[in-house]
């Protein structure tokens, strides 16, 4: 008991293997928590307000520079919607071909996740570097992968890294049909690893720490990725038109981003909240591998995330093999389109959750105003949360150190994107 | 000349001012170097690299740094210091060295493999290069031009 009654300080200054910049002060005093704030440092990007007085068409070379991991998610979300904004219908062809993009951006972000930043905390490492040592098959599975999921923002996008092939209406480009057949190869090679993945994350022995919360993801015809009504285990759905009213952004003094309530309430979004509430939307064959692997959805244990985004690999993978498998490039891959004044707002699901994007422009398709809700900034409040729960069930009288660690493997099980989440601070300039 | 070998020159850098270093030392290559020099403009290290120096015999890596020194400055790391370097923080996964020791640890690395860092001013998106650094690259590649064709 005299152990439980000291007050320990820990303060993580910089928070490794996540994206972006970001810290955690903790307190605990008389053994409780008194004081744990995740603290987002990393400079305001004012996005928003640089969008402002722009025209349509540079929305979405502007807002792919939010995220160098998930910029297709900023650019369809944002065409999808200043679309909507002009009653504009893109192609089917340039419909499907997006959600084979979206697919590549999951592919690479999940891998890159999973092998170089998540795993080498379950099977105590402190680095991928360190893990490759000793497991340099597992590395060079994850890496191939994350080659796949570049190929295919490649084939549409010209590159990987903040690529330029979407369009208000379209495409720029269509690829040639050889191209994608050389894509379909890879992804063919792809798939048995991609499955090996799901078989080895089942094998992982997790933490056990089951929690209640909220899960929210989009819900549509199919598992959702770049279209949908907004869904949450509670049984709400609702249009995108509608996220202002359920979901409130509000700011703290201790972060740069946004934290984000639904209904007062903070909320998982993000792969383990999309297969919590879609899992039996997946592919028979994906669902039978699960249950052949023990792998159980929806799941309480935050910790099931690392396994959710390896069987949302295998089923990107998949589904991107189905969208380019009767491939024929169109003599269009675009349609014209008139800007007009108006309102409009769309969301998506980005490797790490619910985007949520709001545009207002004039008769010319200027931009008057931009919102732009990423899934780390509505992910703060839940992991605020959950390192409040999972810090107690492991227990606060643990040495500094280990509640250091157990502290930075429940932020990094999030995969925040900090870059992307400090989108904005209002400024307030006072002159005397 | 370079055989049968397969050599690569890889410059790292970004469109904004200095940091396009390593970009336009592989322009200033272009046409100068036997056919079978690969030429590569990477615009992020981080895990992309590694396919590349897996399939090489020979790399000569060049990117931008900031240490203090004078704009143009070359500095030459070698292999078995490695270790005793960071990149510093990044917000998008692994920096070079990451890269080059996660190669090291997977057995990708190639046979040989030269890392040049080249000293950079300010590096302001839409910016041009500062003359130290575009002279510095035209010195850089008459050199690498040399170990090719003597």
């Amino acid at each position: 008991m005299a152990e439980q009654q000291k007050t320990v300080s820990i303060h993580v200054p910089v928070l490794t293997r996540v994206e972006g910049e970001g810290a955690l002060h903790l307190r605990i005093q008389a053994g409780r928590i008194e004081e744990l704030k995740l603290r987002i440092y990393e400079p305001p990007r004012f996005f928003e307000k640089f969008l402002e007085g722009r025209s349509y068409h540079e929305v979405p070379d502007m807002v792919a520079r939010i995220c160098g991991i998930c910029p297709v998610a900023y650019q369809i979300t944002a065409v999808q919607t200043l679309e909507k904004l002009f009653g504009v219908v893109p192609p089917p062809w340039a419909k499907a071909m997006r959600r084979a993009m979206y697919c590549g951006e999951w592919i690479q972000s999940h891998s890159l996740h999973i092998h170089l930043l998540a795993a080498p905390d379950f099977f105590g490492y402190d680095s991928a570097i360190a893990m490759a040592k000793d497991h340099p098959e597992v590395v060079r599975r994850g890496l191939k992968l994350q080659a796949a999921g570049n190929a295919l923002m490649d084939l549409f996008g010209a590159r990987s890294v903040h690529p330029v092939g979407v369009k208000v209406g379209g495409f720029h480009h269509a690829p040639a049909e050889d191209q994608v057949a050389r894509m379909r190869e890879q992804l063919d090679e792809a798939l048995p690893l991609a499955e090996e993945l799901v078989r080895w994350a089942a094998t992982i022995a997790m933490p056990q720490d089951d929690q209640a919360f909220t899960s929210v993801a989009l819900d549509d015809a199919r598992y959702a990725i770049e279209a949908g009504d907004i869904s949450s285990s509670l049984g709400m759905s609702i249009a995108a038109e509608a996220f202002e009213q359920r979901f409130n952004e509000y700011q703290v003094p201790h972060s740069t981003a946004f934290f984000s309530r639904l209904d007062g309430q903070p909320y998982l979004v993000g792969p383990l909240a999309r297969m919590n509430l879609h899992a039996t939307q997946l592919p028979a064959s994906i669902q039978t591998l699960m249950a052949e692997t023990g792998l159980v959805f929806p799941s309480t244990n935050m910790f099931m995330s690392l396994a959710a985004r390896a069987v949302e690999i295998l089923y990107a993978l998949g589904e991107a093999r189905r969208l380019l498998q009767d491939y024929q490039r169109p003599s269009r891959p675009d349609v014209d389109v008139r800007p007009r004044a108006g309102v409009a707002m769309g969301c998506t699901e980005a490797p790490r959750g619910l985007l949520w994007h709001r545009y207002e422009t004039d008769a010319e398709g200027r931009i008057l105003s931009a919102r732009i809700v990423p899934p780390t900034s509505q992910n703060q409040g839940r992991i605020e949360e959950d390192l409040r729960l999972s810090l107690t069930a492991f227990g606060l009288d643990h040495e500094d150190s280990a509640l250091r660690l157990h502290c930075e493997e429940v932020i990094r099980n999030y995969d925040p994107c900090i870059s992307c989440a400090t989108h904005f601070l209002r400024l307030a300039v006072e002159r005397k | 000349m370079s055989g049968s070998r397969r050599i690569k020159i890889i410059g790292i850098g970004s469109p904004s001012g200095d940091d396009q270093a390593g970009w336009l030392v592989i322009d200033a290559l272009a046409n100068k170097l036997p056919l079978d020099v690969e030429l590569i403009k990477l615009d992020r290290p981080g895990t992309l690299l590694i396919p590349l120096l897996e399939k090489a015999d020979r790399v000569i890596l060049i990117d931008a740094m900031q240490s203090g020194g004078l704009p143009g400055e070359i500095h030459h790391f070698v292999r078995d210091e490695w270790a005793n370097y960071r990149t510093g923080l990044s917000s998008h996964g692994l920096g070079v060295f990451e890269a080059l020791k996660l190669a090291q640890e997977l057995g990708c690395l190639p046979e040989t493999l030269d890392l040049y860092g080249m000293e950079i001013g300010a590096a302001m998106p839409g910016n041009t290069p500062s003359k130290a650094v575009i002279s510095s690259a035209g010195k850089f590649a008459e050199k690498v031009t040399m170990c090719f064709t003597d």
